[in-house]
Formats: C-alpha cells, sequence, structure tokens
C-alpha cells in the first residue's frame, strides 16, 4: 500500500504538471486544437484528484494497518492510539498535512473541473491556476516531505504515537477545517488571476467566487475557533487566545478574507474598488501561504513548533513566484480594472466599506507587524525580541473597537449618501441605548477608567449595545414595512424580509454572533484566579467560589498515569458543583503530561480548575473565574449559523414592473436601505 | 446644547476621579509583559510549572522592581539586562523596538489620510463634471428610485 502510495503522489506530480502546462497551451492557442487541449488538461486535473485521494487514502491505511515502515507512522502513530485519532494521523505532522492540503486542493479542483460549464474559458483558465499551487504543493510532497518514507533499520514493534495534546475530539476537526480555510481562499485566488489574466468582462466571476469565498471564510473562522476552544478545555492556562505566531498566521487571511468579503459588494453594486478587491484576494491567498510557511518554516518560536522544520525556503520562493506572477499580470491589465463609479459622499455605505477595509486592513498590518517583527528584530540587531500578548492587545483591541463602531454605523448608510436628517432619525435609539447602558455600567459599579483593560471591557459594551440596536432596528423597521404591505404580523413579517435578502440579513446575524464574541472577549478584563498548594479537607477561596479538596487520586492505566483530585465548589455557601480536575502522563509519549480541566460552564462564568502538580505529595490547584467566555463560543455558533442564512438563495426575486404609475420621490428621505427612515 | 457639553464634561471628571492606580495592579501588570525564562512558554505570573528555578525569583524581584522603580519601563529595561531581550514580551518603547510600535499607527493613518484624499478627489472631479453631461428623465430616475428601494441595493 505504501509503493502505491508513492506511486500516486508522482503520478498526481505528473498529471498536474501536464494540467498546467497544457492549461497554459490552451489559453494562449484559441483555436479549436486549444480548445481539446484545454479540455484534456481539465480531465488530466479532474484525475489528480483521483490519484491523490488514492496516496491520502494509503497513508491512513498505514496508520490503521500499524505500518511502522514507514517514518511517518513510526512518528506519529502507536498500537493502541484510538481509531479517529489514526484518522487524524493524516494531518498531525508536517508530511501528512502537505499531503492532505494537496488531497484538499485536488478535491477543490476537481468539483471546480466538475462544474466548468458555469463559464468553460473562465473555469480553464483559473484550473490552470489551480493545477500550478497543485505542482508546487505534490513537489513538497514528493521530494522534500514525502510521507511515504522509510525508516532505516529493522521495523520497530511500535510507535511513538500521537502527541497527547492532540487526542482530544476537536483536534480531528480543528486542523481540517483550518485547511479548508487555507486551501479554500486559492479557488477565489485563482478566479481573480483568471479574470484578470483573460480581462474578463463584468463582475460574473465575482457572483461565482462569492459562496465559494463565504463558504471558505466559515471553514477558517470555525477552524480558528476550534483551535481556540481547544487551548482553552485542553493546554490549561485558563485563556484561549495568546497571540502566538501560529495563530496569527491563521487570523491573518481570515481578516483579509472578511475585508473582501465586505468590499466585494462594493464592485457588485457601484463597481467600485476592483483594483483593491483585486489585491485584497492576492494578499488573502498569500497571506494563506505566508500562515503556512510561518507553522511549517520555524522563522518564528510558536508552540506549535511540531511541524517546523527546513521546508520555509520552498514557501519563500513560492510566495515570491506568486506574487511576481500577480504584480506582473495587474501592471499588463490594470486599465481593466478602472472603476465605473465613484464616491458621492464621505457618509455613505460606500464610504463605510471602505473604511471598514481600511480599519481591518490597519488590524492585519498589526497583527503581521507584530508576528514579523521578531525576525526583523534579528536580522538588524542579531537577536529574536519577543513579541507576545501585551504588544497586540495594546495595537488591536483600539482597532477592534472602532471595527465594532463601523459595523453599527455602517448598515444605516445609504447607499451614494446619507442626508444628516436620516442620520439623527435612524441613530437617536441605538445611540441613547447605548449611553444609557454605559452610565448603567458605571452606576453597577464598574470602573472604566481604574484599568485600561476596564476601559476596553465597558467601551465594548457600550458599541456592541450600538451594534446590537441598530441590527434590531433594520430587522423591525424593515419588517413594520412589510407587515404594513402583507397584512401580518412582525414575526412573520421579518422572516419574509429575510428570505426576501438572505445575504444581507444574513450579514446582520453574522454580525450579531461577532457582537456577542467581542462580549465573550470583554469579560477577560475581569479574569480572576488562586492558586494554593492543598490537602484533603483544605478550601481554596476565589471570588464568590469555596472549594474544598475531598480526594487525591493516582491512577495507572495502559495509555498513562494520572493523578486527579475531587473538589466540592460551594457558591455563597451553598453546594454548588463537584471538579475533577486531573494530570495525565501519556507513557507512550515519554511521560509527556497533560491537563485535563475541570471547568463548570455557565451564562455568567466559568469556574475553570487545573491540576498544575503535586508538591510533597500535595496537589497544587489553580482555580480561575473566567467572565463570559461561553458567549465566545455562542458567537462563533451564531456566526456559523448567519453565515449558513447568508448562502441560501433569496425566496422572492424582485420585480419591477416597468409601466407602473410611480409618485416623485424625495431623493434626501427615501433612497435609503429597506426599512431605513419611515 | 452648551449646558449638556458641561453636564458631559462633569461626568468624564467624575469617572475618571473614580479609579486610581495601586502597586498591585502595577505588578500584575508588569507581569503579564514579562515571560517565565524556565522555558515553560508562559507569562510569569502564570506559569504553573511545579519546582520552576526561575518564577519565584523573577517574581520576587518583580515585587522589589515595582516598590524601588517608580517608571515601568525602567522595570521592564531591568528585566530585560536581568534575564534577556526575550524575558519582556513586549518590544521596548526606545531604540529600535521603537519601530514595532510606531509602524502600524504610521501605516494606517497614512492609509487613512490616502482614503480621504482619494475620497476628496473623486467627490471633486464629480463635482467639476457637474450635474450638466447628465440628463435626468424624472419618470426614470422616479423608476431607478423605486428599484433601489426595493431590491434594497
Amino acid at each position: 500500500m505504501p509503493l502505491l502510495g508513492s506511486f500516486c503522489l508522482l503520478f498526481a506530480l505528473a498529471l498536474s504538471a501536464y494540467c498546467f502546462v497544457v492549461g497554459i497551451v490552451g489559453a494562449v492557442r484559441k483555436d479549436f486544437v486549444g480548445y481539446r487541449m484545454a479540455e484534456t488538461a481539465r480531465r488530466a486535473g479532474m484525475a489528480t484528484f483521483a490519484a491523490v485521494t488514492l496516496a491520502a487514502f494509503a497513508l491512513v491505511w498505514a496508520a490503521f494497518a500499524n505500518d511502522f515502515s514507514l517514518s511517518y507512522i513510526l512518528h506519529h502513530s502507536n498500537r493502541s492510539l484510538a481509531a479517529p485519532y489514526k484518522f487524524a494521523v493524516l494531518w498531525s505532522g508536517q508530511e501528512g498535512s502537505l499531503l492532505f492540503w494537496s488531497w484538499l486542493l485536488a478535491t477543490y479542483g476537481f468539483v471546480l473541473r466538475w462544474r466548468h460549464k458555469v463559464d468553460q474559458r473562465l473555469v480553464a483558465i483559473t484550473s490552470m491556476v489551480l493545477a500550478g499551487i497543485q505542482v508546487f504543493f505534490l513537489l513538497l510532497c514528493n521530494f522534500v516531505a514525502n510521507p511515504f518514507g522509510v525508516e532505516p533499520g529493522p521495523i520497530a514493534l511500535d510507535g511513538a504515537g500521537l502527541n497527547p495534546l492532540l487526542q482530544y475530539p476537536e483536534m480531528v476537526i480543528h486542523p481540517p477545517m483550518l485547511y479548508l480555510g487555507y486551501v479554500g481562499f486559492s479557488l477565489p485566488f485563482a478566479f481573480a488571476l483568471a479574470a484578470l489574466i483573460m480581462r474578463y468582462p463584468g463582475e460574473k466571476w465575482i457572483h461565482i467566487t462569492r459562496r465559494w469565498t463565504m463558504v471558505t471564510w466559515l471553514f477558517l473562522s470555525v477552524g480558528i475557533s476550534l483551535g481556540a476552544h481547544w487551548a482553552y478545555a485542553v493546554l490549561g492556562w485558563g485563556g484561549y487566545w495568546g497571540w502566538d505566531p501560529v495563530e496569527n498566521a491563521s487570523l491573518l487571511p481570515w481578516i483579509t478574507g472578511t475585508a473582501f468579503l465586505h468590499s466585494v459588494m462594493m464592485q457588485e453594486k457601484r463597481g467600485m474598488m476592483k483594483m483593491w478587491n483585486i489585491w485584497l484576494i492576492f494578499t488573502t491567498f498569500m497571506l494563506a501561504i505566508l500562515g503556512t510557511m510561518l507553522t511549517r518554516g520555524g522563522a518564528v518560536s510558536s508552540v506549535h513548533a511540531f511541524a517546523q522544520s527546513a521546508i520555509g525556503a520552498w514557501f519563500y520562493w513560492f510566495l515570491g513566484i506568486v506574487f511576481v506572477v500577480c504584480l506582473t499580470f495587474f501592471i499588463i491589465n490594470r486599465d481593466h480594472l478602472a472603476s465605473e463609479n465613484q464616491l458621492e459622499s464621505l457618509v455613505s455605505r460606500e464610504s463605510s466599506f471602505m473604511f471598514n477595509n481600511l480599519v481591518l486592513l490597519a488590524a492585519m498590518f498589526a497583527v503581521l507587524c507584530g508576528t514579523l517583527f521578531p525576525i526583523l528584530s534579528e536580522a538588524v540587531r542579531g537577536y529574536k525580541i519577543t513579541v507576545g500578548g501585551p504588544f497586540f492587545n495594546k495595537v488591536v483591541i483600539p482597532i477592534g473597537l472602532f471595527l465594532i463602531f463601523l459595523t453599527a454605523v455602517g448598515p444605516l448608510l445609504a447607499w451614494g449618501s446619507t442626508s444628516w436628517g436620516s442620520i439623527k432619525r435612524n441613530f437617536a435609539i441605538p445611540f441613547f441605548s447605548s449611553v444609557a447602558l454605559g452610565v448603567g455600567l458605571i452606576a453597577f459599579g464598574m470602573r472604566p477608567f481604574s484599568d485600561m483593560s476596564h476601559f476596553y471591557a465597558w467601551s465594548t459594551f457600550v458599541l456592541c449595545t450600538l451594534v446590537i440596536a441598530t441590527i434590531t432596528s433594520e430587522f423591525i423597521r424593515g419588517g413594520l414595512v412589510l407587515r404594513g404591505k402583507m397584512n401580518t404580523n412582525l414575526l412573520f413579517a421579518i422572516f419574509h424580509l429575510m428570505r426576501r435578502n438572505m445575504r444581507r440579513y444574513g450579514g446582520y446575524v453574522v454580525h450579531f454572533g461577532m457582537i456577542l464574541f467581542f462580549i465573550g472577549v470583554a469579560g477577560q478584563a475581569f479574569n480572576q484566579e488562586k492558586e494554593l498548594e492543598m490537602g484533603i479537607g483544605d478550601k481554596l477561596q476565589v471570588g464568590h467560589y469555596t472549594l474544598t479538596l475531598t480526594a487525591d487520586n493516582h491512577d495507572d492505566t495502559p495509555v498513562y498515569e494520572s493523578q486527579a483530585t475531587i473538589l466540592d465548589v460551594q457558591k455563597d455557601g451553598r453546594y454548588y458543583t463537584t471538579l475533577y480536575p486531573e494530570r495525565r502522563a501519556y507513557k507512550a509519549s515519554g511521560g509527556q503530561p497533560l491537563t485535563v480541566v475541570a471547568n463548570h460552564i455557565s451564562l455568567q462564568e466559568d469556574l475553570y480548575v487545573i491540576y498544575e502538580g503535586q508538591n510533597e505529595g500535595r496537589p497544587i490547584i489553580k482555580a480561575f473565574i473566567n467572565p463570559l467566555v461561553v458567549w465566545v463560543w455562542i458567537g462563533v455558533i451564531v456566526v456559523v449559523f448567519g453565515t449558513g442564512l447568508a448562502l441560501v438563495p433569496n425566496a422572492v426575486r424582485v420585480t419591477v414592473a416597468v409601466p407602473a404609475a410611480v409618485p416623485a420621490i424625495d431623493n434626501q428621505q427615501d433612497m435609503q436601505p429597506a426599512g431605513v427612515g419611515k | 446644547m452648551k449646558r449638556l457639553g458641561e453636564i458631559l464634561l462633569l461626568c468624564c471628571a467624575l469617572v475618571l476621579l473614580m479609579g486610581a492606580d495601586s502597586q498591585d495592579a502595577r505588578f500584575e501588570q508588569l507581569g503579564s509583559k514579562i515571560m517565565c525564562t524556565c522555558s515553560c512558554a508562559q507569562m510569569l505570573l502564570k506559569c504553573n510549572h511545579v519546582g520552576c528555578p526561575n518564577s519565584a525569583q523573577m517574581i520576587q524581584q518583580l515585587h522589589q522592581q515595582v516598590n524601588s522603580q517608580p517608571n515601568d519601563e525602567q522595570v521592564l529595561q531591568w528585566f530585560r539586562e536581568q534575564w534577556g531581550v526575550t524575558a519582556v514580551v513586549e518590544p521596548a518603547t526606545h531604540g529600535f523596538e521603537l519601530i514595532a510600535w510606531l509602524l502600524p499607527p504610521i501605516v494606517g493613518f497614512s492609509c487613512l489620510g490616502l482614503l480621504v484624499f482619494i475620497v476628496l478627489t473623486w467627490r471633486k472631479r464629480a463635482i467639476a463634471a457637474g450635474p450638466a453631461n447628465v440628463v435626468l428623465d424624472p419618470h426614470m430616475e422616479a423608476l431607478r428610485a423605486r428599484a433601489r428601494q426595493e431590491t434594497e441595493i
């Protein structure tokens, strides 16, 4: 089977190289022969999928068959590894994850080539671009990080096993989701480059890629969130985001992808920002590659060091080639990207999108600057400094607050220009709601000026209220307009409103999810923690919780040794719950420790308890109170739901009967988004 | 309006006076900027490495520095000199590392300036082009307005 896998990888490389080269020839020759060649390239691209699938299957088979003759299986699996994790072996190491990347790219490519009748010429050139990316990854799989490499010497009886930190259900889903996101951006990138190469008229390529981009963005969002949840539930440091370079690397394409999803509406609806959009999607793809390079290349120190090697140089070259290709075609065809319309007013939906993009890009640049600064410091000063959480918090949080403000303001502005009267009318209730909340929070004891983190948290709550009020008013106003027209109740009218424009109202639901997420993040300002070396019967007081140690047990299983305690928890003097924090040492990994966090979740706060270790036989217990954390995860679920809604096609196609008699309309008052104004 | 402004100013002043920084808060704040050097890759006050050879000593030094040095940057600089530059997870606010702090706002504000410039240029062009080039049919304009309203574009 490994031999078959190895052969399939080589065959896939040959097929994708054929697809790439013949695809170029087919694109250049516009006669019948060129068409036939492009068709053979398309079929070769589809066959690449079959070959890479077989290779991936061979590697998974080797994991299930405990084939420790393969170096990759020896180092990432063992006999006692549970079946789902054997499947996860495919992406748990360098070589496997590159094969997995290739497979996902081949799958996306297969779907694209299968649906080539959408626009045969555009798809042909897009397929050629994808094949180019595929060639790069298959070159890596074949010649740099071959997953079917054989371990020298006698075959070992058992393997080293999977890293215990990765033996967690979310870890089976988190990497594929992230990869689906990273790899998925190849598709809109390939479409954009193809549209630029062939000077594709109109915005059809954007309509074709819109759903791809949203799905990709969704995968990346879910992937990042699962990683954050894993860090919270498994690593046992009480947080979920540490501004680690690899975390940042996943955030970078997410930020530019978010900017693209917004600015692309400007191109669709007003024919504006074409150059910006092209470069935004180019940048998103390049950042996805940069993210992979940072994870793999070892250029920056990271907790994700398991995947590091000298493979980074290959990514530098690939990134350079991609940039040169993009820049060349941009220079040649930039006149094709001239804007059809111009901005009429600073106070308009268009300008809010532009500011939104600017702020998102500023956030991306700040994260990129902090992530890469250690490399710059090493190059200039000869030593690598550490840039951690405090830097990112100082720089990114103010940008984030401004972004929340724009999220509130943007939807209430009209395309073209917005009158002062409509601004006053639309913003009055949201503005006073948020001011009332701000004052109320201070009245109930919040001290925003006692500490910078408290000020940020207070500002977040105030701005989030502003966003929630604007979103709610959007739904209610639109619903009221439809209720009058349809003679129905408000709820059904709102439902019907959403069905008319799923993308827009799904987008609002996504915004609402992001607001819940930010509320959860703001809760961090009020975290409390306490650590104590405890004996049986000892009490640990943290906030209004009292933790009493009732037992401390040692267990020895075939897979791990563990030390676990039982803690009775009282809240304000009443029994609340029992927690079981544990610390394990996995035998196959040379006693590598793993913290099993005991977390009691509520909407108000998490009581998060870890077993830190022992001192002279007495357990050391650390307890955290993490307020509002659950809203982070609820926010992510709402974002997923909202994106799902935005992907659903509209139920009603709005048509305007031309001969209908239309009363004169006052543009200042009535050319506002539906639901705005009267 | 003037009265409203005065009330708002007074509220701000009151709110500002509500908070006061303490040495404990300063200790916590600085502790979250220093990394434990035992290679556990955790913040100094979060290091949960039992029997850690460095954290206890570093925490004691932090207490001493917080009490003796009035300036936070001086405390961080002391830790950089004592434990190496990687011990502090925040770039210094002087020398080469100042670039890390300056780059994001410089780029952000430059982009903002560029954006405002582009918008103003577009507006000037639109005004210069004037409405004379556009022949508006009131009936068609009304239809367009209705279409925009109903399609929410």
